[in-house]
């Protein structure tokens, strides 16, 4: 079938006369210029770029100290504090960067990366990337009943019983705590924690 | 623009760049020396971990993130739009928008399929979106997803070439009360929210939004008479539920359009929207969907439209070893009843439009880094029975963070009232019993199609920078036009034809924490033309496509210290062939000053770098667009 294309267009640019784009150009290349050096002074050795993420990691070595664990789990005297980290290798490296080196309450701290499906072993926290609701759940139940702080940080309503759920609210990353996991999963948390979450859910709600 | 002009506004950057040298937000190493209540007030920008989600995702989406959206100045969905570099988003007048992907634009652009929470806008009366009838509180929106290129096989018929999803922040992650208000000359606006708890596992938010923006003139400084007021209120509850979650959400609106030569234009509409997700077992999740949706157009001297909707979607998916199965099912019923004027009519002027459609979509994982996806969506509307959507992708991940991908996809635009049942004059002189119409509908029209092949790949080489890039090539055939009857008048008919190529490409660097830089280009070809024997008269009908080669968009985001903000967005539009509109260069820019932790002033620019500019639209009525500061504080509480 003939097709008969009433107006083509060149696929070559055609660029109009400077005297339309030259002010934008100016423009742009001055506030550019301007942005990329105050950037310069700025910028720090570190990844700092993605600070939701290492807002989250700092949050998951601090919350090691604000809650005590039954006396089976807790570490013996030269074992580590173990945090697992799932579907997010990118905290997992924050974490071990963060962690080389300094020790939480004077204890060494392991960051372990895991796989879905994979036994977690022995943790004392376990981080859980956004998933679907399906991979969150399958996640919790591989440490259900065990003395383990589960973090999760899905954005989506759902109910889970991770101990703690990071949100970003107001483009700051805040955290709601449910006590009923926490003690289903024989953890006492600090009132320091609970009065920095932004929501508590107690027991029996 | 006069020179001084320009002057005085480089100064001002200049002058609030020099000023930055404040607290920038702090290294990740200093991160861990602060207190849970420190950590808890770094304000972060959450764009990279949504890039992330999307490393896997085999097709063309840009997402607008809630602080893109903020930090542009935008106040309304038509403006956030231009933040998305796979959109061609342009200006009409003071309410109309003409906004597509991958060519066809014009203000009655049919091929974009718009969900605002999953509540379709697009009108099946005239085939498009009534942009002047949507709008929200910006800052409510989380973000908004981009889809360029065909999603029929999740979203169904009309998503030919694109879809846009507006999604709507949790009622959990609003709480507290926040007040805005927004003014400039031209324009003027108010809203008010208020989120709390509701029990222990519940939230909720109502808010309320006032918009006044005045007409807008044509070059020789005459009215167009398309200024608007609008007023619009709204709920959302959020419930987590054990293993789920349930939302009720609802809007209602009024508003006055002004017209030339008649009294407003009035439009209302309300809409309820209760959703429910939620996992059966490890393996799989649900989602389930039932809204109500009521609109009213009163367009004096043209036509007055009721519009009821109900509509019920489900989806299941399951993960089963190397399968990822989806599947669903939904209805919509309108129910439409149209008052005709004299000019033109839809007959008959009340009709019910029933669309069932069933899907399913298996993803396979054939290796670990190469990934299949098959899927099917068969369609049932009214006109055309039928519509057979399907859709193969291939996805191959060389690294982690890096995607290479193809899809094939055939694609239709299923006939919309306006095509099928739009005639003029309303009353047609009877000439041998037969009515002799100018316009005699289309009883013959049938669904325009497109087959659609893309190739992208998107990558994140590290934290501080992500890109994409898609090539696209689109055949479309049976495209609507508007053919002489042998007994006189005209109907709408099928024989246009297209072919669509081009690429969109588009990079984010983030090079420190504070500062933000993105670009997007899209360069394509839109040729349209017709089957051989079409004596099509559309073009005089203002029905036809009016696309630029080029568009781009650079954008750079400064903190300049814990308090204030500074943005700037620089966007390119080529000439758009008929009617002619020439090339432009605009410049937007924000800064903020946050007075106290509760209180922020933003001051906003747009269209900086010239007096006026025009979109589109043809000489001498068209709009021009001058440049505009406006003011806005907000108090949360």
């Amino acid at each position: 079938m003939a097709i008969s294309f009433s107006r083509p267009q060149p696929f070559a640019p055609r660029w109009p006369h400077p005297r339309h784009w030259l002010p934008a150009f100016v423009a742009g290349a001055v506030l550019l210029a301007l942005f990329c050096f105050n950037a310069v002074g700025a910028q720090s050795g570190a990844d700092v770029a993605n600070l939701e993420r290492n807002v989250k990691a700092a949050f998951l070595v601090k919350f090691l100290g604000y809650v005590d664990f039954p006396e089976n789990a807790a570490p013996t005297a030269g074992e580590p504090l173990v945090i697992g980290v799932l579907g997010d290798d990118a905290v997992a490296e924050e974490l071990s960067r963060i962690t080389a080196g300094r020790g939480m309450n004077g204890r060494q701290v392991a960051v372990r990366k895991l796989r879905q499906g994979e036994a977690p072993g022995k943790l004392h926290l376990l981080f859980i990337g956004d998933d679907d609701a399906a991979g969150i759940e399958r996640a919790l139940a591989s440490v259900r009943q065990q003395p383990v702080l589960t973090v999760t940080e899905t954005g989506r309503n759902l109910r889970l019983d991770s101990v703690i759920n990071f949100r970003v609210i107001d483009e700051r990353v805040r955290f709601e705590v449910s006590l009923e996991a926490a003690e289903k999963s024989n953890l006492k948390l600090s009132s320091r924690l609970l009065a920095v979450a932004y929501k508590v859910q107690r027991a029996g709600h | 623009m006069r020179p001084h002009n320009k002057s005085v506004l480089i100064a001002a950057a200049c002058a609030a760049l020099a000023a930055s040298s404040a607290l920038a937000a702090p290294a990740a190493s200093e991160l861990t020396d602060l207190s849970l209540e420190q950590l808890s007030n770094v304000v972060v920008t959450s764009v990279s971990r949504q890039e992330e989600k999307l490393a896997h995702a085999a097709a063309s989406i840009y997402i607008i993130s809630a602080s893109d959206i903020r930090r542009s100045g935008a106040q309304s969905i038509p403006e956030a739009l231009r933040l998305a570099p796979n959109l061609q988003v342009a200006r009409v007048d003071a309410r109309n928008y003409a906004i597509t992907a991958r060519g066809f634009n014009s203000p009655f652009e049919n091929k974009l399929l718009v969900l605002i929470d999953g509540r379709s806008v697009y009108s099946p009366l005239f085939s498009g979106v009534f942009w002047d009838a949507q709008d929200l509180v910006l800052d409510d929106i989380e973000r908004i997803e981009v889809i360029s290129g065909p999603g029929s096989t999740i979203w169904g018929a009309n998503a030919v070439n694109g879809v846009i999803n507006v999604i709507t922040k949790s009622a959990k992650d609003v709480p507290g009360g926040r007040a805005a208000l927004i003014a400039g000359a031209d324009e003027r606006a108010g809203t008010m929210r208020y989120g709390a708890a509701l029990g222990a596992h519940a939230n909720y938010r109502l808010y309320a939004k006032y918009r006044q923006n005045d007409d807008t003139e044509n070059a020789a400084g005459a009215s167009t008479h398309t200024g608007y007021q609008r007023r619009q209120a709204g709920f959302r509850a959020d419930w987590d539920l054990e293993g789920g979650g349930a939302t009720l959400s609802g809007d209602a609106y009024q508003g006055s359009l002004h017209q030339a030569g008649t009294r407003d234009i009035g439009i209302a509409g309300a809409n309820l929207n209760a959703s429910l997700t939620g996992h059966g077992g490890e393996a799989s999740d649900y989602r389930l969907q039932v809204l109500f949706d009521h609109t009213e157009r009163n367009q004096p001297t043209a036509f007055v439209e009721y519009l009821d909707t109900i509509d019920v979607q489900a989806q299941y998916n399951l993960q089963a070893g190397r399968h990822r199965m989806s599947a669903g099912a939904g209805y919509r019923g309108a129910q439409d009843r149209i008052e005709n004027g004299a000019g033109f009519a839809f007959l008959p002027d009340h009709l019910q439009l029933h669309t069932g459609n069933l899907f399913a979509q298996d993803e396979i994982a054939l290796t670990d880094a190469l990934r299949f996806t098959a899927g099917l969506k068969v369609e049932h509307n009214n006109y055309t029975g039928a519509e057979l959507l399907p859709n193969l992708r291939l996805g191959w991940s060389p690294a982690e963070a890096a995607l290479l991908w193809t899809s094939l996809s055939r694609t239709v635009r299923a006939p919309s009232r306006i095509d099928h049942d739009f005639y003029s004059p309303a009353v047609a002189p009877i000439v041998n019993g037969v009515p002799r119409y100018t316009i005699a509908g289309g009883p013959d029209f049938i669904s325009e199609t497109a087959n659609v092949l893309e190739l992208g790949y998107r990558a994140q080489p590290s934290a501080q920078f992500s890109y994409s890039a898609t090539a696209f090539y689109a055949d479309y055939d049976r495209l609507r036009t508007l053919e002489p009857l042998a007994g006189g008048g005209v109907a709408f008919r099928n024989f246009g034809e297209g072919r669509v190529r081009g690429i969109e490409l588009w990079g984010r660097w983030h090079p420190s924490a504070t500062l933000h830089l993105s670009a997007g280009l899209v360069q394509q070809s839109i040729r349209t033309g017709l089957s051989e024997g079409s004596r099509d008269s559309s073009g005089t009908t203002g029905l036809t496509t009016n696309d630029p080669g080029r568009h781009w968009l650079l954008r750079a985001s400064k903190d300049l210290s814990d308090t204030s903000q500074l943005d700037v967005s620089l966007r390119y539009a080529g000439s758009l062939p008929k009617p002619a509109v020439p090339a432009y260069y605009e410049m937007d820019a924000r800064w903020s000053w946050a007075l106290r932790p509760d209180t922020e002033l933003s001051l906003i620019g747009q269209n900086l770098l010239h007096r006026s500019h025009v979109e589109f639209g043809a000489a001498p009525a068209r709009s021009v667009f001058e440049r505009s500061v406006l003011l806005k504080l907000t108090q949360r509480f």
